[in-house]
């Protein structure tokens, strides 16, 4: 069995359980997936906790940022290479979820094999005809500020969908 | 396709879990492959064949709609 180590196309089982090993699976390693949850739990309560208990991105304080890109709201005049104080809780919060996210994700199963690969991609595949479907119809549907809104969530909704769809998959393979 | 993962487990007497362990796989893909959920790879299905030491064919076997 060893040729088939040097697969480059395939899936992997894992180095503990080494039977051929996808070079290139993009995975991250299982460790991380419980600081994973952790991350996104807390990014998506600080997120609720501002969008719909009117908890404003001042709460915790402000602290300088460098803007690479900034625009004054009122002269539409662009500064590069700036730094301003800015609320840094939508900031936090957006880390938290994306590192969360990526770590709930992308972190390996505990027995990466071929089964769970597949459920994987065919979550990742269903999470982005989820979230571009409700975003084609938010084009058409949906203005001003509402979209804007949809906008900021839809930055975050296809690793979510991506997630929740993976975990019911595996869930149910449990069961089975 | 269908196979025979289930009675030659039987023959050899162990669960799923100890023969996801013994290929090393997750317990679930032996259970998607009985349940014929999940047709595994040409790999798999040598290891499984080499296991049960039997030929693959007797393992696992094509039906009409393959």
């Amino acid at each position: 069995m060893k040729y088939l180590s040097k697969c480059n196309v395939c899936f992997t089982f894992g180095k503990k359980y080494n039977t051929f090993v996808m070079e290139k699976s993009y995975l991250l390693p299982h460790q991380f997936k419980k600081t994973g949850w952790v991350l996104l739990v807390l990014g998506l309560a600080l997120g609720i906790a501002m969008r719909f208990f009117g908890i404003d991105s001042d709460y915790f304080g402000r602290i300088p940022f460098l803007g690479i890109v900034t625009e004054n709201f009122l002269t539409s005049n662009k500064h590069f290479f700036e730094v301003a104080e800015n609320g840094f809780l939508d900031e936090l919060v957006a880390v938290l979820i994306i590192l969360g996210g990526v770590l709930v994700g992308f972190c390996k199963t505990k027995i990466e094999d071929e089964f769970i690969l597949q459920m994987r991609l065919s979550s990742l595949v269903w999470s982005v005809y989820v979230n571009y479907g409700i975003l084609f119809l938010a084009v058409l549907f949906v203005f001003d500020m509402p979209f804007f809104d949809v906008m900021v969530l839809n930055m975050f909704t296809v690793l979510l969908f991506f997630i929740a769809r993976f975990h019911v998959l595996l869930h149910r393979a449990n069961r089975m | 396709m269908k196979n025979t993962i289930k009675v030659q487990r039987a023959i050899k007497d162990i669960t799923q879990a100890q023969l996801a362990t013994i290929i090393g796989v997750s317990r679930q893909t032996i259970s998607a492959i009985e349940k014929n959920k999940y047709v595994p790879s040409t790999v798999l299905a040598l290891k499984l064949a080499r296991y049960f030491e039997a030929p693959v064919e007797s393992v696992f076997e094509l039906t009409e709609e393959d």
